[in-house]
């Protein structure tokens, strides 16, 4: 023990001759002292607790925490005993210090070329990477005060601002200068997907911040490796830099963590995430990203559902949220997650305890919560050698409670940051809290006392008569409570007294028993004591059998979490459906009474009188089955946005990146037949994005529903849409306009696969100095055009646009797959036939814009007559659900064939989409998506019965009756939950229903 | 039977000439349609059947079998075959046409008057008979319509037409036969969130009613009060109140509303939730212009099928009902009506009472079914002939049709396109 002492002394007198490189005014105010906690519960980590411990500290490092200490002399001693020390808290997703840079909003909508950055800086403004926040970061005692109270000692704290944010510095809480709080700077580097005080338009959807960071990635690559390059640029230069860092990326819900860590993947960076608290919904997918997470608390308050009509209002999935999320550290834990715990998106900082309270209670446990807000944080700062925990040598940041950190009673008392102290509630003020029995001998009265310790109210229930009834009055106490002194005064004004009694006396600290004397208001002296009510006590017992109640409770998580989710995924079933009348769209054209086998998610087998003993057996008499429809033209399952409408060739932009797997609105396709769907880019711009082709997989997460291993999809647009777009000053506003962009894109991009054949083809020696092109994700893309590897999807109308594009792909190369729209298509039918172009239109649509005057229903049918592949598309929700109803209109206005019409939704899709090798028919060897009507799909009376994707069946209506009974009673038991929450006192939202937003082609904005 | 070839090809004949589809002369001549599959919009079905017409009024309904016909009394006989269907012209309510061409093009639009309350503001005087979104759209069998306005609190007044006319005078089938009025919604759109201004501003309309109501006590007035005066009717019988509700919060509080200020006629336009205060509705007498049935659910966790079967839940409950087509593109979907009558048959209600919600009782709810709305004698001869089922896209298929026993021209501008560009291809 003594070689530990002499150790501990030289190290300690070491430490003394620390130096500052700040002038001092006045005479120097060092203190070496030690100061020691004694008789603590002090929890060393997250892990380890020692009983009656002491805890000594000095220059504000922990020198020992351990059951016997021995003290040095010069040590100011704190008797804790009762009491808890913790390691103060972390929080690394903080804007502690730091404010939003001011900016004048004013226009700059599109035009960005404009640089309005002082600075040699990026080009977008919502580029900060340069951003260095511990250069910017001011105390704010007021926050540090706020954060402190809650047992907060450190944050990680950087500006939150733009998509590229630049680094974070790691601070204390305490109320110092910068340089004194300041532990650590440009400790990682941020990224989000917001585009922050940025006045540019681009990027103005979710896809144009994934494409702009990733463009930015490539670019800062290209410039560090280029020594001849004509350009400085701090922004690109920093984002390189801060490669080397520890990268967060702040993703605002489940699915933008997968869509980042795409991004991540594609640049070898593991992100760290910081979600919203939905992580639950999709944990398998979230676990497999590999990155580790911040989570907030920000659980929902509960909706006002008391009113059973406005109760109506309130989405299913939002309800199953509020009783849900409080289980999402639970399930992260569970699920063997690596995560830290924010105060972050918390509007009110106060509730943090409560809501980490009803986490725990649903199901993660104090030693990981502690774990999370300790050694979590501080291991992912590569900073556990100085805090989140008090071993030795470790920063002196503590916190003493009352009792457990986690207890719902529980009070922080003090909060110690570097060895210094910050008072948050004097423990020498006992907590009196409670219901008293005050006994003065003659009389017993029942006190209740409440408020703050420091400030507290008391009050009696007077039971009294009054006019020969009885009667209740209340009446007001003062109590003052100081260390173990308490004194009450009270005027009854009932028959035992009429003025007012003072008592003094002390608390056991024991005991809690109060008791002393006290004057009556005639003079006299009297003893009293006072003890807990026995009401007080059975009811913090009723507390706890509650809340064992609620750790029963199993999560139920659907897939996706909504109405309609399923409790499991589908699988592929060997399913024989016997009896139908099948349209194959074969040769074998609509065959009567046909079985067809589906197996492993195939077409296996189609034939009469097929016996397949392990088969589930679907009787299909009087039915009609088809292959599943194909939706050329959706916008359904995107998330924050449709077009990236800011410029005029966005090719780098892809709605693959924004699947969103939640929209209901996959279900009710499904409903409708549907089975696979183009999800195209909006029709803001010449060249617009990427598209994503998805199985409608419901359920699935947005990378399993897209097909994968084709050929991509890309969207081009003519017309009033383009025009109308970004504004009046966004070139092009006229037909004419629309044909330059084009010649101008693929002239660039043609020089641009130039510039790469030139570099590829430089000899060996030479290679090796010399610097390879910028890669540029745009042109990229129209090469892939160029090449035969994307496929092009315009949105177009009348026929002076489409010849023109006809004429620009074939001077430049290149082919156009589909028209979409194509309205006056058939005013040039002849002229797509030669160019081999296949048009994509709604069957009867028009009247809607200027451009579709001469819009006609027959227009699919003069197609198809002039030997066009030719496919009517939704561009809607709505009718996305009925196309079997608009493949019936080819028959309707212009004579096509049923099974031609047919075809319309299914085959011919197919066929434009380079899918018909596995998609668009019923065939042996095809995906098994299937669907089973009711009735002749053409007809207006046919339903669908069964909607079978790769074998596993998707939509069952029988299922869908099921479910909707078992919605409502799932709403409802929720419902009873919440109206119990609202009775207890929980802070409740009005009702409401948060809308989806519906997309269609010229949907601006996210 | 001197004609019967001519006039069945005569709607072809017509549209390979005209230039511009021309309203049809007054019928001169008797007509009988025999042997047709007559859907008379009443619920009944006659198939094998003698439909006469004179001076533009139906003179005989009736099985062909049953009864004897002098044919020597008719100018012209057209002989169906059995496959044949006719039906009474479908009336499309609370529509646009004739108030807009181009959705996107502001300058052709006429349906949005400046203002909240404007009942004094008449549909009539701005309907465009020579709309060519109107030509596609009798050409499905919709003949008829009340034109009605849009936007504000109390939109106007709407008028009933028929779609074959020179002027908005000829068109006229019942002038200025109620007042709109849009119930403000408890939540916002767009944003779902509730909406503050709703006690206010229904605070302000029953000031509005109040008042209207009050000077409606006073015969004459010397300062006339245009607005005032427009809402007469909605007191003493001569109009509906239409009011556009579709939560069921609004519907409940537009049917108190409209007790307590006296409405004599109300008939809820929209009714999203009607179904789900259907007693309500009966008890009040009030009746249901049902919302586009094709159209997506607005909860999450509603039937994915509910607008669908919302047609069959307030058939049910015994609501008189009727289909209407407003929301995206209106105008140019109006063509589309018939097959909304088709998803009520497909999900759950016998065709012919499907057939009923834009025939038959969309006459009665308009006010308009002693003229128009079945085949029954004495009313106008205002039909038209299908190859097949007319509810059904499939199968609807329009050769023929008389409004007010005029044969009228189905061409239009599309059919047009369709023959110039298919003889193009064919030289």
């Amino acid at each position: 023990m003594r070689k530990i002492f002499l150790f501990i002394f030289v190290l300690s007198s070491y430490l003394s001759m620390a130096q500052e490189t700040f002038n001092v005014n006045g005479a120097h105010n060092t203190n070496h002292n030690y100061y020691a906690f004694k008789n603590a519960t002090i929890h060393v980590d997250y892990q380890t607790t020692i009983e009656k411990g002491t805890l000594l500290i000095q220059d504000g490092k922990v020198v020992a925490a351990a059951k016997n200490v021995s003290l040095p002399d010069n040590v100011v001693v704190y008797d804790l005993d009762g009491k808890h020390i913790y390691p103060s808290l972390i929080d690394v997703y903080s804007d502690y210090g730091l404010a939003l840079p001011k900016v004048n909003k004013s226009g700059g909508h599109v035009n960005h070329s404009k640089q309005k950055q002082r600075g040699a800086l990026g080009w977008n403004e919502a580029i900060k990477a340069e951003v260095e926040s511990g250069k910017l970061f001011k105390v704010n005692p007021k926050k540090a005060e706020e954060l402190r109270k809650l047992g907060f000692g450190v944050v990680l704290t950087h500006q939150q601002d733009g998509i590229m944010r630049g680094t974070s510095a790691l601070v204390t809480l305490a109320n110092d200068k910068a340089n004194a709080v300041m532990l650590n700077n440009n400790i990682a580097n941020h990224l989000s997907f917001n585009k922050g005080t940025s006045t540019q338009g681009y990027p103005g959807s979710l896809m144009g911040m994934i494409a702009l960071l990733r463009q930015t990635y490539y670019d800062a690559d290209w410039l560090s490796k280029n020594e001849n390059a004509d350009e400085f640029n701090i922004s690109l230069d920093a984002v390189t830099k801060n490669k080397e860092m520890l990268q967060i990326f702040e993703a605002n819900d489940k699915l933008s963590i997968l869509r980042a860590d795409k991004v991540g993947d594609e640049f070898e960076l593991q992100y760290v995430f910081k979600g919203r608290g939905d992580e639950y919904q999709r944990i398998e997918e979230i676990k497999a990203t590999e990155g580790k997470l911040i989570v907030p608390l920000n659980f929902p308050e509960v909706y006002d559902v008391t009113d059973a009509y406005s109760a109506l209002k309130v989405n299913y999935s939002d309800v199953k949220n509020w009783e849900l999320a409080p289980y999402n550290l639970g399930i992260l834990a569970k699920n063997e997650i690596d995560f830290s715990i924010t105060t972050s998106d918390l509007k009110d900082k106060k509730v943090f305890f409560k809501n980490l309270r009803r986490a725990i209670k649903s199901g993660i446990s104090e030693e990981n919560a502690l774990k999370a807000l300790t050694y979590s944080p501080a291991n992912l700062l590569n900073e556990y050698d100085r805090i989140g925990s008090l071993e030795k040598g470790k920063l002196a940041n503590f916190i003493v409670t009352s009792e457990n950190l986690f207890a719902e009673k529980t009070i922080i008392y003090e909060n110690w940051i570097k060895g210094k102290k910050h008072v948050i509630a004097d423990y020498n003020v006992l907590d009196v809290r409670g219901n008293y029995d005050v006994n003065l001998g003659a009389k017993i009265y029942e006190v209740k006392v409440t408020g703050e310790p420091s400030k507290l109210k008391g009050s009696i229930k007077i039971i009294g008569t009054k006019d020969g009834k009885a009667d209740t009055s209340k009446v007001k106490v003062t109590v003052v409570a100081k260390g173990n002194t308490i004194s009450l005064s009270f005027n009854p004004n009932d028959d035992f007294q009429k003025g007012n009694i003072r008592l003094s006396g002390t608390v056991s600290s024991n005991t809690g028993i109060w008791d002393g004397n006290g004057q009556l208001s005639n003079g006299d002296w009297i003893k009293w004591t006072a003890i807990k009510a026995k009401s007080d006590k059975k009811k913090e017992k009723k507390d706890e059998a509650k809340e064992e109640q609620d750790s029963l409770f199993i999560p139920r998580i659907q897939y996706p979490n909504m109405a309609y989710g399923f409790d499991s995924l589908p699988k592929a079933e060997t399913i024989l459906i016997k009896g139908a009348t099948v349209w194959t769209n074969e040769v074998e054209g609509i065959l009567k009474n046909t079985d067809v086998l589906l197996k492993n998610g195939i077409i296996e087998a189609i034939g009469n009188n097929l016996e397949i003993p392990e088969a589930i057996v679907v009787d299909g008499t009087g039915k009609h089955l088809t292959t599943g429809i194909i939706d050329e033209h959706s916008h359904i399952a995107i998330s924050r946005g449709v077009n990236e409408c800011t410029q005029s060739v966005t090719a780098e932009v892809s709605i693959a990146d924004v699947v969103n797997s939640d929209d209901i609105n996959i279900y009710r396709q499904l409903a409708g037949g549907v089975t696979t769907s183009q999800l195209l880019h909006g029709s803001c711009n010449p060249v617009g994005g990427q598209s994503a082709i998805i199985k409608l997989k419901w359920g699935s997460s947005p990378d399993s529903m897209q097909i994968k291993n084709t050929p991509g999809f890309i969207k081009f647009a003519l017309g009033e849409n383009v025009k109308r777009a970004g504004g009046r000053s966004r070139f092009p506003q006229t037909r004419m306009g629309v044909e330059q962009v084009y010649y101008d894109a693929f002239i660039r991009a043609r020089e641009y696969k130039n510039a790469w054949d030139n570099f590829a083809a430089t000899p060996k020696k030479k290679k090796a100095t010399a610097v390879a092109p910028r890669r540029d994700l745009e042109l990229e893309t129209l090469n892939e055009i160029m090449n035969s590897e994307r496929f092009i999807s315009c949105h177009s109308y009348q026929q002076g646009e489409i010849n023109m594009l006809m004429h620009v792909a074939d001077s430049m190369g290149f082919m156009v797959n589909t028209f979409t729209h194509i309205l006056e298509g058939y005013k040039v039918a002849d002229k797509m036939k030669e160019h081999g172009v296949g048009g994509s239109t709604f069957s009867d649509w028009w009247a809607y814009k200027f451009e579709v005057n001469d819009a006609i229903p027959y227009n699919g049918a003069i197609m198809h007559n002039q030997g066009i592949t030719v496919a009517f598309n939704s561009d809607d929700a709505e009718m996305g659900r009925r196309l079997n109803q608009e493949a019936a209109k080819a028959v309707k206005y212009g004579g096509v064939s049923e099974e031609e019409a047919w075809k319309f939704v299914t085959l011919n899709p197919a066929k434009l989409l380079h899918l018909d090798n596995k998609l668009g028919s019923i065939k042996i060897g095809k995906d098994a998506d299937v669907v089973l009507w009711s009735d002749n799909p053409l007809s207006i009376y046919a339903k669908v019965e069964k909607t079978i994707i790769d074998g596993a069946v998707y939509f069952d209506i029988e299922k869908d009756a099921e479910n909707q009974k078992a919605n409502q009673e799932e709403k409802a038991r929720i419902i009873e939950k919440m109206i119990v929450a609202k009775n207890g006192g929980a802070k409740t939202q009005k009702a409401m229903s948060k809308k989806p937003k519906h997309y269609h082609c010229d949907t601006v904005g996210e | 039977m001197k004609n019967i070839l001519v006039l069945l090809f005569i709607g072809t004949f017509l549209s390979s000439t005209a230039q511009i589809e021309t309203p049809g002369p007054k019928q001169a001549s008797k007509i009988l349609l025999l042997n047709g599959i007559a859907h008379l919009g009443t619920g009944e079905i006659i198939k094998n059947s003698a439909i006469a017409f004179e001076n533009g009024k139906l003179t005989e309904v009736a099985n062909a079998a049953a009864i004897k016909i002098d044919f020597k009394q008719f100018d012209t006989v057209i002989k169906l075959n059995e496959s044949q269907h006719i039906y009474p012209g479908f009336i499309t309510p609370n529509s646009t046409l004739g108030l807009t061409e181009i959705d996107a093009v502001r300058m052709t639009h006429d349906y949005a008057e400046y203002g909240i309350f404007k009942p004094h503001v008449r549909s009539i005087i701005a309907y465009n008979t020579e709309s060519k979104i109107t030509t596609t759209v009798r050409s499905n069998g919709v003949l008829l319509g009340q034109i009605t306005p849009r936007s504000g609190t109390i939109s106007g007044t709407s008028s009933i037409v028929h779609f074959d006319a020179w002027n908005w005078e000829d068109a006229i089938i019942k002038k200025d036969d109620g007042v709109h009025l849009n119930w403000e919604g408890m939540y916002n759109r767009w944003t779902g969130k509730t909406n503050k201004n709703y006690d206010k501003s229904i605070a302000n309309l029953n000031t509005f009613f109040n008042n209207a109501l009050a000077y409606s006590k006073k015969k004459v007035h010397e300062e006339k009060n245009l607005r005032f005066e427009a809402m007469r009717g909605v007191f003493n019988g001569e109009k509906t109140l239409y009011i556009h509700a579709n939560f069921i919060k609004e519907i409940t509080e537009a049917i108190n509303f409209s007790k307590k200020h006296e409405v004599t006629k109300l008939v809820i336009v929209g009714g999203y939730d009607a179904w789900m205060a259907t007693d309500m509705l009966n008890e009040n007498k009030v009746s249901v212009i049902l919302k586009r049935v094709h159209s997506l659910p607005t909860h999450q966790e509603e039937d994915v099928y509910l607008p669908y079967k919302m047609p069959k839940k307030l058939f049910d409950a015994g609501v008189l009902f009727c289909l209407e087509n407003a929301g995206d593109m209106a105008a140019m979907q109006t063509r589309n009506l018939p097959f909304y009558a088709g998803t009520a048959a497909a999900y759950g209600m016998e065709k012919e009472e499907a057939l009923k919600l834009i025939t038959l009782n969309t006459a009665k709810i308009l006010g308009i079914d002693n003229l128009v709305g079945s085949l029954e004698i004495g009313k106008d001869a205002t039909l038209f002939i299908s190859e097949g089922d007319a509810l059904d896209m499939r199968t609807n298929n329009i050769k023929t049709a008389f409004i007010q026993g005029r044969l009228i021209d189905i061409d239009n501008h599309q059919k047009k396109l369709f023959r110039k560009y298919s003889e193009k291809y064919e030289e």
